[in-house]
């Protein structure tokens, strides 16, 4: 039988009054935890091996959530399958269209106007924000600490509100379309943004000021779940995670994708490597998103829709009589405010063969879609890559020689989600 | 002190990785060949990533180079996937580098038996992809320390992904009619 001091030659200081060396006089137990766990975020199920209190040995179980979203693609047209993309990764479900959409639009060449680029920036980090504080909520729920939950729900709620009167859903978006999104602004939205820019740090500053410095979140977090950059690398760990190793690879910052080579933001690193670290990233991240929406809003072409719906009904009123009446002027407009690229009828769409690879940094790490074309409606083959597939991989070394008692810490702290892993 | 002291011992070390020049876009196929490993260029995908095609023969050799290489540094695996044309099947790997932040694409044709090597000792990132791969497509990874279904229940009956699959386990309801 391993003692416990082979499994975790650090642990003897946490132990007082417990002798180590002669280990523990028991049997392996195996623990079944999940796939109903409160604390799992989904179906997950790891089948753990205790030695004592001390996790030996750990498989995590996965498959629950498969709902075939591969095959799927493969089966419908792309139009038809659009709108179930939103569930590979509900929680912040802009991303999946982006990669999805980017694909097509490189394999059909489709322009974007660069309104619809900033339209797409500012919901895409308005999400990572919801992402992020769902995040937040739940990492400290399974601490112990239940009021931030509920805080961080009702900002989230304040999101919603502002996706509500964007693309009319709360979490299901459907929004971004190949060379486009579904429709423009409506009157007043980028204020609404701008309102929540403008409070959301302050609450920041008080949910930080509750949490950050709490004695006993730095206890459970500071020094466990010790990932170096190394071992991210040899699992294809990316996202938070990898930042908090110091190591500044950021698909926005690195391979900028979008508007983002346009926009001024930090990518916010930490060396710890561990737990802390990783919560001190995330928390970070949320601060930087609001500057780039803050830049956004200021330099979105066109400004705010209600004024531009305005414009744009002018200008096609007097386009129609301009052929009649060549007297007549017709006022500005540019390219860049279009809402879409190309008209195309998603009905009967085709696009050419080929294929692409799109990845982006999504919440949680590196998002990516992988489509092959032929030349018909559907897409030949669609591969998802769920950035939390790779993160969970790596939790049974993380965790080996760990107390079971922070296994929901450092679980927690890899953000893992589990409609991604399973697809 | 020491900190003062350490600093600048940094320094030098980064920038000498940094120095490294990136290997220029679309060369990864002519690295390889210099190299003496055939590959063969398959051109780029819709975004501008280069694609080549190894032979099994060659691709743990390509693996360790690419990875190792100063002006290459693939060290990430992104993503594996099989793709079914039918005939035959085929692996498809993303690379990423985090020196350098290019990206490669590796195709391999799996054989008749639908055997292809596995990249598991040059990237141990691949363990799950190619267990989601051989689950769903069928290809199985000569070399792979733990090769079971991953997503799929473990008594499934056939490869979902593959064009041929067709649900025709008797154990289910709707086939016993």
């Amino acid at each position: 039988m391993m003692s416990v001091k082979e499994l975790n030659p650090e642990l003897q200081s946490n132990l007082p009054g417990v002798s180590i060396e002669a280990g523990f006089d028991t049997n392996d137990l195996v623990v079944n935890i999940g796939p109903q766990h409160p604390s799992t975020h989904g179906v997950l199920r790891l089948v753990t091996t205790l030695n004592g209190e001390v996790v030996k040995e750990m498989e995590p179980v996965i498959g629950y959530l498969h709902r075939s979203k591969e095959k799927m693609g493969e089966s419908r047209s792309l139009f038809q399958y659009q709108p179930t993309i939103d569930r590979v990764e509900y929680l912040s479900s802009f991303y999946d269209h982006l990669v999805f959409v980017n694909c097509i639009e490189q394999i059909a060449d489709i322009p974007v106007p660069k309104r619809v680029e900033y339209i797409r920036v500012i919901c895409l980090e308005l999400n990572r924000i919801t992402s992020h504080l769902l995040w937040f909520g739940t990492f400290l729920l399974d601490l112990g600490a239940s009021t931030p939950f509920f805080w961080c729900f009702r900002d989230r709620e304040e999101v919603f509100t502002i996706f509500e009167n964007l693309t009319g859903a709360r979490m299901m978006y459907n929004y971004f379309r190949f060379g486009g999104v579904n429709n423009d602004l409506p009157a007043g939205w980028l204020e609404e943004v701008r309102a929540f820019c403008n409070h959301f740090p302050d609450r920041l500053d008080e949910y930080e000021a509750v949490a950050t410095k709490n004695p006993i979140l730095m206890d459970r977090t500071k020094g466990h779940g010790i990932m170096t950059k190394e071992f991210c690398l040899k699992y294809g760990v990316t996202g938070p995670a990898l930042r908090a190793t110091g190591e500044a690879l950021d698909l926005r910052k690195t391979n900028p994708y979008s508007v983002y080579n346009e926009l001024d933001f930090d990518v916010p690193t930490h060396t710890g490597c561990d737990t802390y670290a990783r919560y001190l990233v995330r928390v970070q991240e949320m601060r930087e998103s609001i500057k780039i929406i803050k830049q956004c809003i200021d330099k979105i072409p066109g400004g705010d829709g209600g004024a531009l719906a305005i414009l744009k009904k002018e200008v096609e009123a007097k386009t129609k009589e301009a052929k009649k009446n060549p007297e007549i002027v017709v006022p500005h407009w540019d390219k860049d405010w279009d809402t879409m690229g190309k008209k195309i009828n998603l009905l009967t769409y085709k696009p050419p063969a080929g294929e692409a690879s799109n990845f982006v940094e999504s919440p949680r790490g590196v998002l990516g879609c992988y489509i092959i074309t032929d030349g018909t409606p559907k897409a030949y083959r669609i591969k998802w890559r769920g950035a939390s597939f790779s993160n969970l991989s790596a939790l049974p070394e993380l965790m080996k020689g760990h107390m079971y008692s922070d296994l929901m810490a450092i679980f927690g702290s890899l953000d893992v989600i589990m409609p991604e892993v399973d697809r | 002190m020491n900190e003062e002291n350490k600093s600048p011992e940094q320094a030098p070390e980064t920038e000498v990785i940094e120095a490294t020049p990136a290997i220029p876009a679309g060369m990864f196929g002519a690295l390889l060949e210099s190299k003496g490993i055939s590959a063969e260029h398959l051109g780029n995908d819709a975004k501008g990533t280069e694609i080549i095609r190894l032979t099994a023969e060659a691709i743990l050799k390509a693996g360790e180079l690419l990875k190792g290489d100063a002006s290459s540094k693939l060290d990430m695996l992104l993503l594996v996937t099989g793709i079914d044309w039918k005939t035959h099947r085929e692996s498809v790997y993303h690379l990423y580098s985090t020196v350098h932040y290019h990206s490669l694409i590796i195709k391999i044709v799996a054989d008749a038996n639908d055997t292809s090597p596995s990249l598991y000792p040059v990237w141990p990132a691949a363990d799950w992809h190619e267990r989601e791969a051989y689950d769903l497509m069928g290809i199985h990874y000569e070399g792979h320390p733990d090769l079971r279904r991953i997503l799929m229940p473990t008594y499934w009956l056939g490869h979902p992904l593959r064009k041929d699959y067709k649900e025709e386990d008797p154990r289910l309801v709707w086939n016993r009619r």
